[in-house]
């Protein structure tokens, strides 16, 4: 699903609702029939995995980062991927060849981004939500994103992103909002 | 004038003859117009007051010899750090000068008394002479160290903001997201002490070990009180800044984890 509207109209404050990253927000979420209110917070965004638009890359190699994940405290679904599986997820969204040892910090931004996105991808969270993913990356980066996604949709993640550029045609539904936060247009 | 224990004592002429260096600096400004002539007077006069109002407090203290007031007179130095550390952490979220009263209160009381239980050994446990000039150091000198501990903790996480965010929305917890900020809060803060225990006695001659010389005491005996001074303000620094850093981080995020990013924090503190 595709989320789009001018700015200021709400877009991340609906992506951090779901999330459950908005201070003060009310009302009810649930995923798979399971309530919001009867899971940690912790593990609600574990199932429910943001990824911010400016991606958060800390000090240290590929692996560190891509693992990082799995040194938090929270449950998760998915084991530890190892060092083939990682290498083999950073050739699928386009940065196959990058040693694990690389330094995370001196990447591209393009490639940080992605690196931030197989981070969250790679604990296979039931919704993925992404705050524009492709706003720092050139189109190349950007259609390799997209295919990544493809195959991510393909295995059952529900994706919500937030876009400002031209459809792709990746999306099954549009939801475009306006100043103030009001949906006025929801369709394929 | 030199009274038995060879303490030299300074009367009112030579005081005014000390307040001719204020003159010579107040001149100095004046001529060059800082704009600081004013306060260096105004800070002059409350030298004066404070210092001898705490010389007529601190004998009648010595006489009355009462333990409660004691443990008063140290809740009363804490109070008036923990605002002052406070103070100079104005982005610390509310409720901090509770918890930085309590972060400095209780190491103080437990190293004070350690100190002057254990080390010292007077009688009766709570001596003023010895327990409230020991307290007096130990809270005065800790006090920048936790300071910059909570200062730099909240600056770090606002830095820190789209790393919070990102840890948070991954299901990181209030303390994993904020860890790196508690720890580089920390480092700050016990850097400074860290400092002055490996140039004390080199770069410069400590306060207390200056006085006890100039009021006739061997160098040698002064020596281990200093050591003992200077190891319990370096303890005091390093208990008193993660006791406020860990009891206040927490509050800046909401009860589900969520850090409040400037915006979304409640004004008055």
């Amino acid at each position: 699903m595709d989320v789009s509207g001018p700015s200021g109209s709400g877009k991340t404050t609906l992506l951090r609702t779901l999330a459950r990253l908005m201070p003060g927000a009310t009302g009810s979420l649930a995923v798979d029939g399971q309530r919001a209110d009867t899971l940690a917070p912790q593990r609600w965004r574990a199932l429910v995995a943001l990824l911010p638009q400016k991606p958060a890359i800390l000090p240290g190699d590929l692996r560190t980062n891509l693992v990082l994940p799995w040194r938090l405290k929270v449950e998760r679904d998915v084991a530890e991927p190892g060092s083939e599986a990682l290498l083999s997820a950073l050739d699928e969204v386009g940065l196959g060849g990058l040693p694990l040892d690389r330094d995370a910090t001196r990447l591209s931004v393009g490639q940080q981004a992605r690196v931030a996105l197989l981070r969250v991808v790679l604990t296979g969270p039931r919704v993925l939500l992404l705050d524009e993913p492709d706003a720092a990356l050139d189109p190349e980066s950007s259609s390799a994103l997209a295919q990544a996604l493809v195959r991510i949709a393909a295995t059952g993640t529900a994706i919500v992103r937030v876009r400002h550029r031209e459809s792709d045609g990746l999306a099954a539904r549009r939801l475009v909002l306006t100043q103030g936060g009001r949906l006025t247009e929801a369709g394929p | 004038m030199s009274d038995p224990a060879g303490v030299i004592a300074i009367g009112w002429p030579q005081l005014l003859l000390a307040t001719g260096f204020m003159v010579v600096t107040g001149g100095i400004t004046l001529a060059l117009q800082l704009g600081v002539t004013k306060a260096l007077w105004l800070g002059t006069l409350r030298t004066y007051l404070q210092l001898l109002a705490l010389g007529l407090v601190l004998g009648w203290v010595f006489r009355l010899r009462q333990p409660l007031l004691v443990l008063a007179i140290i809740g009363v130095m804490t109070a008036v750090a923990a605002q002052t550390v406070v103070r100079r952490a104005p982005d610390a979220p509310r409720g901090s000068y509770v918890r930085a009263w309590a972060a400095m209160g209780l190491p103080a009381l437990v190293i004070t008394f350690a100190v002057t239980g254990l080390i010292v050994r007077v009688e009766p446990w709570y001596l003023p002479r010895y327990v409230i000039p020991i307290a007096g150091m130990v809270i005065g000198n800790s006090m920048n160290g936790v300071a910059l501990a909570l200062e730099r903790t909240f600056a770090d996480m606002d830095a820190r903001e789209n790393e919070i965010l990102a840890l948070t929305a991954l299901g990181a917890s209030p303390w994993e997201a904020a860890r790196e900020s508690v720890r580089t809060a920390l480092r700050a803060g016990m850097i400074p002490s860290i400092n002055t225990l490996s140039t004390v006695g080199i770069v410069f001659i400590p306060g207390m070990m200056a006085g006890q010389v100039l009021a006739g005491a061997d160098p040698l005996v002064a020596a281990p009180y200093q050591i003992v001074v200077m190891l319990m303000v370096a303890t005091a620094d390093v208990l008193g800044s993660t006791l406020v850093v860990l009891l206040t981080f927490r509050r800046r995020f909401t009860p589900d984890g969520v850090f409040l990013e400037k915006g979304w924090r409640p004004h008055a503190r």
